[in-house]
């Protein structure tokens, strides 16, 4: 396939590459979501550890 | 040790957060590092490899994205409330974490399912969208997962929450046969079953090997995705728990 009539996609280039472009979006969204869930859910598990660490420190 | 045995075991590992979250954590890597492996043959094999279908031309391309996407959809919701009906009948909690941690990603493939669907229908039937029983139930299924997800957050209470959102899955699963079965039940515009169905499937190898390897690699990415969200949710949830301090401590 030439690399035009490749791009081309026989006519229906405006369907077929917005749809592999919104799936890479989809899955970009979902690891990066993915990740911030867990990062966001590690900073507050350390910030609960402190505070537990901090308290049995009190007198 | 029978293999019931080992099953059983292997059971109630999996109802212990600690190695929910330590097998989460190095299973991740190897999905996403598979995903990308089989997406990246899928992407080579569909775009540039398959031949254009006799009728469809060349936009048949966008069933590899639609086809393993739609596939899904189905596949987590299916997961979701397997997940939530261990977490109601056995108590296990880590089910609810498991359905909480698959409600988003199974809603986004039910979203890229409809918007690509949409996509291959406007030059196909003449439309983006049609009240056709394929599209509604599909539709319908991606208002389960906002439902699931909105009732979870819907309580004070946490637990009640998890149950609340564990019924609603649950009872929602009944739509998972309508949107398979569809096709057949009802005159719809959609076709039928390709892959999925009784005896081969009506696919050419030079089509259907790409359609499997996208499929595999959405299959991977999905459980990659899941492997990291659920150990944001097992954190989330046992956070005051003495495993939890060490492990963030380290």
């Amino acid at each position: 396939m030439m690399s035009s009539s490749f791009w081309a996609m026989g006519g229906y280039a405006r369907y077929v590459w917005p749809c592999y472009a919104f799936a890479g979006v989809v899955l970009a969204w979902n690891l990066w979501s993915a990740r911030r869930f867990r990062v966001a859910a590690q900073l507050r598990a350390r910030r609960a550890a402190q505070m537990s660490t901090a308290a049995v420190g009190e007198p | 040790m029978t293999v019931r045995e080992i099953m059983w075991t292997w059971f109630y590992k999996l109802a212990s957060p600690p190695y929910v979250y330590g097998v989460s954590a190095a299973l991740a890597p190897w999905a996403l590092g598979g995903a990308a492996l089989a997406m990246g043959y899928g992407l080579i094999a569909g775009l540039a490899i398959a031949p254009p279908d006799y009728q469809q031309g060349e936009a048949v391309r966008m069933i590899y994205v639609h086809v393993p996407s739609a596939m899904l959809s189905l596949t987590v919701y299916t997961l979701m409330a397997a997940a939530s009906a261990v977490a109601l009948i056995w108590r296990i909690k880590v089910g609810h974490a498991v359905a909480a941690a698959s409600a988003p990603i199974g809603a986004s493939f039910t979203i890229l399912a409809l918007v690509t669907g949409s996509l291959w229908g406007r030059p196909m039937w003449g439309t983006y969208w049609a009240w056709d029983p394929r599209l509604t139930s599909e539709l319908i299924l991606l208002f389960l997962y906002v439902g699931v997800m909105s009732l979870r957050l819907a309580f004070e209470d946490p637990s009640r929450g998890d149950r609340a959102a564990a019924l609603l899955a649950i009872v929602g699963v009944v739509n998972v046969p309508i949107v398979h079965f569809s096709v057949v039940w009802w005159n719809s515009l959609h076709q039928g079953a390709t892959i999925v169905r009784l005896g081969a499937p009506k696919m050419p190898g030079s089509m259907l090997w790409p359609l499997l390897s996208m499929w595999l690699g959405f299959m991977l990415f999905f459980a990659a995705a899941l492997c990291i969200r659920l150990q944001g949710e097992v954190l989330n949830r046992e956070r005051q728990s003495t495993w939890v301090r060490e492990a963030v401590k380290s």
